[in-house]
């Protein structure tokens, strides 16, 4: 396994090499460019070339490619033209709300997606199972601005219980009690995304349990609830590995709606807002980092593969 | 631990998280943004929200007054010699920076210098200025070129204006926005930090040197009350709105006019209005193109157009907008109604037979607009109706902000493009009177009044001058305004001290909770 760990980590550079080159190429072919988006609407043409040469971007693709991968093979991301801050610190604060947001965002799906996707399995084709299974169709298919703006119209303005926008910092003043910005924001992201393991849950034990094995240990007249657990769910469980490897990958790149709404500092719209101000040391940073997670996530998965079913050999 | 155990911990742990939330102190205003600026250097950035923020932490020599007339901020009082050329500043003593220092001459010296040479809107009166000179510890002396009437409204308009850094700032700075750990002003707040998409904090400066006077738009008293500022970005509206309500923010940005009534009624917030005015602009391009000199043509264009249905479309209630053709609001002193009986006419058959003589003959009119601005893209979407109505056939090209203030550059790339302007105090100060803003308006007519408007230190000649500017533009027709836009801001009742409406961008010293 370590042979096999060692190898997935070194095709990791051609990947992020590629992966830099196509990404510096697509952001630069986009137009727009940081300069006018710096100076504002009144700058002349003038100005914003006066900028640009300060900032050294009227030099070929080619030539500022090669001093920025050489920059990085320094460990030196750049700095953010926005924030002039190293892209490092920029996504480090964006890399702290996010992984925190998946992380609860997971705990919820946890606690909620499999209990009631192992219910819903085993009562198969009662009017609990329809219920649960209607429930869960109802949350993959609502809006999540939606339900987040609902969330803090009643929790937030209502209620009273939650603040209802914002982040700060898990090291500033408040320390863990922080984490309470993150409830609303985690159970809007929670809500489709345990919906969908739900059902995963529900569709992954109906198959094993119509396996023989199963029938076996039925037959040898075993409690219904350890058929259900050790023989059905261990079993379904290696499809729903693979669906929390990439749901949390996702949780962290993807929730830019709802970090959107409730104003969280996170990846996903510190790359929209990079994008739309042509931040380009910051887009490249974000993008390089989100697949090192991707292909370390796979890897993780296909390390949880071999633990959960020792048929699968890691060559 | 059993399911049981585990989601007894989670609801305490919940609980407990929710109870011990942090109580923010009196002290601290919360203002939410529409985004984050991309700077605060008041120099080279025209963003109204780096204002917004900056002019806490930056002052310029000049400010204004609640009648928008330019009075002394850090200049205690000036002598113009005979002929106009000679501005002597004096400058008020014991002011101190951020990081302790004396401001001096010199530093005015330095800053005017950086601003005249890289600031966005210094080459309007550094291209007139012979020299600047340090003559006394606490004296400026600039010579100009020829008479030039508006520069104390361009020293007072600290949006891309002469705002003081310390001349040990200026030594480095060039074109590129000075970063963060150089903001050393002399306002009420100093800078404290940026927390990228998390907040901008000033805190209270407390050697801060306040004009005397009692506080008068801009100007006068200025008093600290709050000890800290924080600027937090929250992009959505609803959001904005919602942690005003929920009590987590004290002031909220760039509310929606479809919102207006209901918050207008609501008693648990105040609705504020701005007090300036922002108006549409649609440049027309005098480089390239079938508009390029085709003045009759820009006319026909201009006289298909009705701009109030699209006002009420893109802003919605009646007292968030007025079709007005002067380019300054009503009751400003540079009110006119020159050339404005053009401004709204809607006349799509009158339109179709001037099109004809100017020889249109039906080509495509490129016409870019921005996403990024939703009152942009609908006011886009109503005129271009009502162009094709009169016979035109308009190419609608969306794109976002950055895509479209790039192609803007490229004479060859557009015939119509959609901004919009901030109010400013001197006409001087509109994009459409700068000959290097993308449209390039620069006739021969144009250039003899803007010399003579520029000449000019004789308020009632230069306003006389102006309305044969306005009576101009809407003859040439370089850009077509599309009327006036009152935005409003909301916030929390308990703020004490906001005034009825916001000058230009809201201000937070006099103001308390």
């Amino acid at each position: 396994m370590l042979v096999y760990t060692i190898k997935r980590l070194l095709a990791l550079i051609p990947t992020l090499l590629a992966a830099s080159i196509l990404v510096f190429l697509f952001i630069h072919l986009i137009p727009g460019d940081p300069a006018s988006i710096l100076l504002g609407d009144t700058a002349t043409p003038e100005d914003v070339a006066a900028l640009t040469r300060e900032m050294g971007l009227d030099q070929p693709i080619w030539k500022q490619y090669l001093l920025w991968l050489s920059n990085v093979l320094q460990g030196d991301l750049g700095t953010s033209v926005f924030f002039r801050e190293p892209v490092l610190s920029v996504i480090g604060d964006g890399a702290e709300t996010s992984i925190l947001l998946a992380t609860m965002t997971m705990f919820w799906i946890v606690l909620f997606g499999i209990p009631i996707g192992i219910l819903s399995a085993t009562k198969h084709g009662t009017w609990v199972d329809q219920m649960t299974s209607g429930g869960a169709m109802l949350f993959a298919s609502v809006p999540t601005f939606w339900l987040g703006l609902y969330l803090i119209l009643i929790f937030s303005v209502g209620l009273g219980w939650f603040p209802s926008s914002g982040f700060p910092s898990v090291s500033d003043d408040g320390g863990l009690a922080n984490l309470r910005y993150l409830i609303l924001p985690s159970l809007t992201l929670a809500a489709p995304n345990a919906a969908l393991i739900i059902r995963l849950v529900r569709a992954s034990m109906l198959d094993v349990s119509r396996e023989d094995h199963v029938r076996t240990a039925r037959a040898k007249g075993l409690h219904p609830a350890k058929v259900a657990i050790k023989h059905v769910f261990r079993n379904a469980l290696i499809a729903v590995a693979a669906a929390f490897g990439f749901t949390f990958a996702a949780l962290v790149s993807e929730a830019v709606v709802t970090e959107t709404v409730f104003s969280l500092p996170g990846i996903g719209r510190l790359v929209v807002q990079s994008i739309l101000r042509r931040d380009y040391p910051v887009i490249q940073g974000v993008i390089l980092v989100i697949v090192v997670l991707y292909m370390i996530i796979n890897l993780l998965v296909d390390l949880a593969y071999a633990r959960l079913d020792p048929r699968v050999s890691l060559k | 631990m059993t399911l049981k155990t585990w989601s007894k911990s989670a609801v305490a742990g919940l609980a407990l998280m929710a109870l011990t939330g942090t109580a923010w102190a009196d002290g601290m205003m919360r203002y939410a943004t529409v985004g984050e600026p991309p700077s605060l250097d008041q120099h080279v950035v025209t963003s109204d929200l780096a204002t917004t923020i900056a002019h806490h932490m930056f002052e310029g020599l000049y400010t204004f007054n609640a009648a928008n007339a330019p009075v002394g901020l850090l200049a205690s009082g000036e002598t113009i010699s005979d002929d106009g050329k000679v501005i002597t500043i004096s400058l008020r003593e014991g002011v101190k920076f951020h990081n302790g220092q004396d401001m001096t001459s010199a530093d005015v010296v330095a800053s005017l210098e950086r601003w005249g040479e890289h600031g966005s809107r210094g080459g309007l009166l550094f291209g007139n200025v012979a020299s600047v000179e340090a003559t006394g510890d606490h004296e400026v002396t600039i010579t100009l070129n020829e008479p030039f009437g508006p520069w104390k409204n361009l020293m007072a308009f600290i949006n891309g204006g002469p705002a003081i850094y310390p001349a040990s700032v200026m030594e480095a700075a060039g074109k590129e926005p000075i970063a963060p750990e150089n903001y050393i002003g002399t306002g009420p707040y100093k800078f404290s930090e940026w927390q990228p998409n998390r907040h901008v904090e000033l805190v209270r400066f407390d050697e801060y040197a306040s004009p005397d006077g009692a506080a008068d738009g801009y100007a006068g008293e200025r008093k600290a009350d709050f000890d800290t500022l924080r600027f937090i970005p929250v992009p959505d509206v609803g959001t904005r709105v919602s942690g005003l309500k929920a009590g987590d923010y004290d002031y909220a940005e760039s509310i929606p006019g479809d919102l207006f009534a209901d918050l207008d009624a609501d008693a648990g917030v105040t609705t504020i209005l701005n007090g300036g005015p922002i108006f549409g602009l649609v440049f027309m391009n005098s480089k390239d193109g079938p508009l390029q000199e085709n003045f009759a043509l820009r006319r026909a264009i201009q006289t298909a157009i009705d701009k109030t249905p699209a006002l009420q479309v893109a802003i919605g209630p009646e007292g968030l907008w007025r079709a007005n053709g002067s380019f300054l609001p009503d009751g400003n002193v540079w009110y006119t109604d020159s050339g404005a009986e053009n401004f709204s006419m809607g006349n799509a058959e009158k339109a179709k037979s001037m099109a004809e003589e100017a020889g249109y003959t039906g080509d495509p009119i490129k016409f870019m607009v921005s996403t990024n601005y939703p009152f942009h893209y609908d006011t886009a979407i109503v005129y271009t109706k009502q162009l094709a109505q009169a016979g035109f056939n308009i190419d609608l090209q969306v794109y976002d902000w950055a895509t479209l203030i790039e192609k803007r550059a490229q004479p060859d790339q557009w015939d119509l493009f959609f901004t919009h302007h901030g109010f400013v105090p001197d006409p001087i100060l509109i994009s459409v009177m700068n000959d290097n803003y993308p449209g390039w308006w620069t006739t021969e007519e144009k250039a003899e009044l803007k010399a003579k408007f520029t000449a000019s230190s004789d308020p009632a000649e230069r306003q006389a001058i102006w309305a044969d500017i306005q009576a101009l533009i809407y003859e040439q027709v370089p850009t077509m305004k599309t009327g006036d836009v009152y935005t409003y801001n909301i916030a929390s009742p308990d703020l004490k001290g906001l005034g009825e409406a916001t000058l230009i961008w809201p201000h937070f010293w006099n103001v308390s909770k």
